[in-house]
């Protein structure tokens, strides 16, 4: 019994499954010895049972009328066979199986099989997935075939088994797997710890101000002052979320960052680009540049005022130039991060230089461009509230300053909660179009086993 | 031998076009600035900055007034007291988060709550709750600096191999054997990154907070650089707010140098890299 589930074990579709279905489908599998010589079973006889070779060789031939890339294969000792016994539709087999010597093979009732794995919440997906992958990948068969193997377990329906038909039926295994991990989140202790944190805040904002009116933070807005200002229809200080003024303030800061944003993004990746690549450009551009960045941004403030007439300007000119020099660095670093038998093999295979930097340098240093955007969005809203506050019209920075001269001290903590929410929304959005576009690095870290 | 090496460092070709691409750079700005006096109409944007030569005149005079090197010492002071009290307090915490698991949950949602607040933006809640602007600066300089040590602290401590604890268990070490030689250790370079990272936050958080807060208390000449640039641009002398730029650039630049060379003290494996 343990023999058969170590087995079991090695086979590509049985690897994954839980232990309790590993009993289960050993239990239900019977072992059974062919001579050299003997058909194991014939195309077009009824396909009742799913076979796995313990021993011994066996030759698998598809039936010709079947497209198959490839017809004739030897199968070695744990590879799984007979699958048409699970396929949807017409249960048929679809090869002819001989023994070139003796061979020992497990015999597993199809039906059965494939009412365990239905049970198998967890893992069941998983093993018939692996089913239709074996279908295709070592049968070489066309997905016309694959597809036959019912892939979630809903469809499975047809075996008509009346145990266990309390899980409800489930249809998409994203889905499933997101519920499953925030089942898991749930069950640790993670969440109701973050509460106590985010009660132990604002517990200590409520106390010290509002109940102790301890000195010092009686003059501070208090938690229920600032909610009620922020959720009311009529506000004291003139702005909540029913007030489009403050929509108007968001939008406008929004739409600065935006402007700089992909300015700084247009004009830093090339600049950087070129930077990483060219030995001359840099030398001859990057002191300059090296001259310039220890400036704080902040201090151009007075500078971008002279220089630019308006407003509008000089604020959008200093976020630019915070996320200008943030992304420009970070894709030159990526460059230099490329390894550089990269260039050289490219090299070796022809290209020029324009191919070299377009198949080698752009896409090699992506990664790190976009840590580099990243990081710009952070600074450009960190230099954006700078820039409102000192000029400007309009904008959270603005509003901030502003309720502080005009002694709306509610107003100046919606500002700054806004201020977060759209700051760490914005990175969000940057981060998570990162990690879409850099699928490929993932899967190549997690294929290189790291 | 080293003389030697100096000195080919020193006339090399990489040498060389940095100073080409300065010197073009300074040309450049001054032909771009005195564009009235040549070209007879003021370029666009450059033609409003002062020339790199007047700027010169002005800051040879200003060398031995001691309104600027009073700015001078009073920034940096401040930039010293937020950034100490940045990593007193941020260092222990982010090593406390990094060893207890239920402490860092209770704590890090809230810290990231506040986390992507800017700085600036605390500076009037900072000067209703601090007594003086003194403090209040310094309260907002130490914010800049807190959350990037607090970050960087926790990550290096996540970024430890698990094996190492592992091993360290395996042969039977106590918890505060794996913190003192495990933890510890494998934290140092990226305190040192995430305080060189925070000094460079600090001095722009000081510069933004002298201007807005309008110069502490040291009145008239002596309220930082900050406020020097930006007394600068009210009193209307242009060169000054450049002076003022490259004195925070300089000041800002030494401070994080100055940091590195601290930290390749204390982990001087890392300096055969």
């Amino acid at each position: 019994m343990e023999q058969v589930e170590r087995l079991l074990k090695r086979t590509l579709p049985f690897q994954v499954v839980s232990p309790e279905t590993l009993d289960g489908i050993a239990e239900i599998s019977r072992h059974e010895v062919f001579k050299a010589g003997q058909v194991i079973y014939g195309a077009g006889q009824p396909a009742e049972e799913v076979y796995v070779l313990v021993s011994g060789r066996v030759a698998h031939r598809i039936d010709p009328d079947i497209k198959a890339r490839v017809h004739e294969k030897e199968l070695q000792v744990g590879d799984v066979f007979g699958w048409a016994a699970i396929l949807e539709g017409e249960k048929v087999r679809l090869a002819d199986v001989a023994c070139i010597e003796a061979a020992e093979v497990l015999k597993i009732d199809g039906a059965r099989l494939l009412e365990l794995l239905r049970k198998d919440v967890n893992f069941g997906e998983a093993a018939l997935k692996s089913f239709s992958q074996l279908i295709s990948q070592q049968y070489y068969l066309p997905p016309s075939v694959s597809e036959r193997v019912p892939t979630t377990l809903s469809k499975v329906g047809d075996t008509r088994t009346p145990a266990s038909n309390e899980a409800e039926p489930q249809t998409a295994s994203a889905w499933t797997l997101t519920m499953y991990r925030a089942s898991a989140w749930l069950k640790s202790p993670d969440p109701y710890l973050m509460m106590v944190g985010f009660a132990l805040m604002l517990g200590f904002w409520y106390l010290t101000v509002e109940v102790l009116k301890l000195p010092r933070f009686e003059d501070l807005p208090g938690l229920t002052t600032v909610v009620k200002e922020w959720f009311a229809e009529d506000p004291v200080y003139g702005m909540s979320i029913y007030t489009a003024e403050y929509y108007q303030h968001i939008w406008v800061s929004i739409r600065r960052v935006a402007i700089a944003f992909l300015l700084a993004t247009v004009l830093g990746v090339p600049l950087g680009l070129f930077l990483g690549w060219s030995r001359s450009f840099r030398e001859y551009v990057f002191p300059v540049f090296e001259l310039l960045r220890p400036i704080p941004i902040l201090a151009w403030v007075p500078l971008a005022i002279i220089m630019f007439s308006g407003s509008e300007t000089p604020v959008i000119f200093l976020t630019f130039l915070a996320s200008f020099f943030a992304t420009a660095l970070n894709t030159m670093l990526g460059v230099e991060s490329i390894d550089e038998s990269y260039t050289r093999a490219a090299a070796c295979l022809g290209a020029n230089r324009w191919q070299v930097f377009k198949e080698v340098i752009v896409p090699g240093s992506m990664p790190y461009v976009f840590t580099g955007l990243q990081i710009s969005v952070g600074v450009a809203w960190f230099s954006l509230v700078a820039g409102e506050m000192v000029s400007g019209q309009y904008g959270l920075g603005y509003v901030i300053n502003t309720s502080y001269t005009m002694v709306r001290y509610p107003t100046i903590i919606i500002g700054m909660v806004t201020l977060g929410i759209v700051g760490y929304t914005t990175s969000a959005m940057v981060r998570v179009a990162g990690n879409y576009m850099m699928q490929w690095r993932l899967r190549e870290m997690a294929l290189g086993g790291r | 031998m080293n003389m030697k090496k100096i000195r080919r460092s020193l006339f090399s070709r990489t040498t060389l076009r940095a100073i080409v691409s300065i010197t073009v750079f300074l040309i450049l700005w001054e032909a771009g600035s005195r564009s009235k006096e040549w070209a007879g109409f003021t370029m666009p944007w450059i033609g409003l900055v002062p020339p790199p030569t007047s700027v010169l005149a002005v800051w040879w005079d200003l060398l031995g007034d001691t309104g600027y090197w009073q700015s001078w010492y009073l920034s940096l002071m401040r930039v010293l007291s937020g950034f100490v009290a940045a990593m007193v307090i941020g260092i222990p915490l982010g090593l406390l988060m990094a060893v207890s698991r239920t402490f860092n949950s209770i704590t890090f949602p809230s810290f990231e709550i506040l986390r992507p607040i800017p700085p600036l933006a605390w500076v009037p809640v900072a000067i209703i709750f601090w007594p003086t602007e003194e403090l209040s600066i310094a309260f907002v300089t130490f914010l800049g600096a807190f959350f990037t040590v607090v970050i960087n602290v926790l990550g290096g401590a996540r970024s430890i191999d698990m094996r190492f604890y592992q091993s360290a268990q395996a042969m039977g070490s106590s918890q505060w054997d794996i913190f003192k030689r495990i933890v510890l250790p494998a934290t140092v370079p990226s305190i040192v990154v995430g305080s060189s990272v925070g000094m460079g936050i600090t001095w722009n958080v000081v510069v933004a907070a002298e201007m807005i807060s309008g110069g502490g208390g040291g009145g008239g000449s002596g309220g930082g650089l900050g406020f020097f640039i930006w007394n600068s641009y009210v009193g209307g002398s242009y060169e000054q707010i450049v002076i003022g730029m490259i004195s925070i650039g300089i000041a800002g630049y030494a401070c994080s140098e100055l940091l590195r060379g601290i930290g390749g003290f204390f982990t001087p494996w890392l300096r055969t890299r």
